[in-house]
């Protein structure tokens, strides 16, 4: 991001409007589809959006990462649990509940007032030139984050741990 | 250089539209997985916003994209914990319908 903009403002604009597009499409697909598996399968071209809002933003390296993290691994990790619990094949009467008015006045009352907050708020710009190259970034991660990254190392260990033991299927105690 | 049209509300605009929609999905969606899909666009939603913050308000300093490094971490290890904790509501009570998982309702 050093020597400008490759785009000009003409083209960025554009091809910001199709990732938004794209990511709130896909966002209201994932929650509205009634076949579980299509809802899944909505997050991938959803994720790959806000992959490419990173882009526009300059953040390559979180783009890359939320392709691999997010549109590979956790949407893989979805699907797999809807195969293996067998509501999965849309068989499901309605896709919502009972509350689904009232979530969706909730969801609108949220989009409302976060609305107007950040359309009304004095956001104290400022546009120097921001250096966020990879190298940046894992100098951050190992100087002045160092202490956050090795927690979240070791929250995901656990967390790893965690989902083994208990996805386990072991036949032990009864349960109910 | 040319200016460029886009601003910070822009993308704050689409990730607030983001994390209504996923609220939507959690509150109203039956399936457990579903809920836990609503989950995920409403952490992408907050993810948006920290890198616009950290392009837009303070592009010096990085704390904007580590933060959504630590956030992709964080929700990796739920979406693994909570997937296996669905797997074992399955296997404990042969469905995955939220509504249905009521053992502790007086």
């Amino acid at each position: 991001m050093q020597g400008g903009r490759a785009v000009t403002p003409t083209v960025e604009l554009v091809l910001f409007l199709l990732a938004a597009a794209t990511v709130l499409v896909a966002g209201v697909a994932v929650v509205a589809a009634r076949n579980l598996v299509r809802a899944a399968f909505w997050l991938l071209p959803c994720f790959l959006g806000v992959a490419g809002l990173f882009v526009l933003l300059g953040a390559y390296f979180l783009a890359a990462i939320q392709v691999l993290i997010y549109a590979g691994a956790i949407m893989l990790l979805l699907l797999f649990v809807l195969m293996l619990t067998r509501d999965a094949g849309g068989a499901l009467a309605a896709p919502h509940n009972r509350q689904a008015v009232w979530a969706l006045a909730a969801a609108a009352l949220v989009a409302g007032v976060t609305l107007s907050i950040v359309v009304a708020f004095p956001w104290p710009l400022q546009l120097a030139a921001a250096r966020a190259d990879t190298a940046a970034i894992g100098e951050a991660l190992l100087r002045t984050y160092l202490l956050p990254f090795e927690v979240a190392s070791v929250l995901l260990l656990a967390a790893i741990i965690g989902a083994i033991v208990i996805a386990r299927s072991e036949p032990s105690e009864p349960t109910s | 250089m040319m200016q460029s049209y886009l601003q910070l509300h822009h993308y704050l605009i689409v990730a607030a539209l983001l994390f209504a929609v996923g609220a939507f999905g959690v509150l109203a969606r039956r399936n457990a997985v579903a809920v836990l899909m609503g989950v995920e666009l409403m952490l992408n939603a907050a993810n948006i916003n920290f890198v616009a913050f950290w392009r837009y308000i303070d592009p010096a300093r990085l704390e904007g994209q580590v933060f959504v490094l630590i956030i992709i971490t964080v929700a990796a290890a739920e979406a693994a914990v909570g997937l296996a904790l669905v797997l074992n509501i399955y296997r404990t009570f042969g469905t995955v319908e939220v509504d249905r998982v009521n053992t502790l309702k007086g």
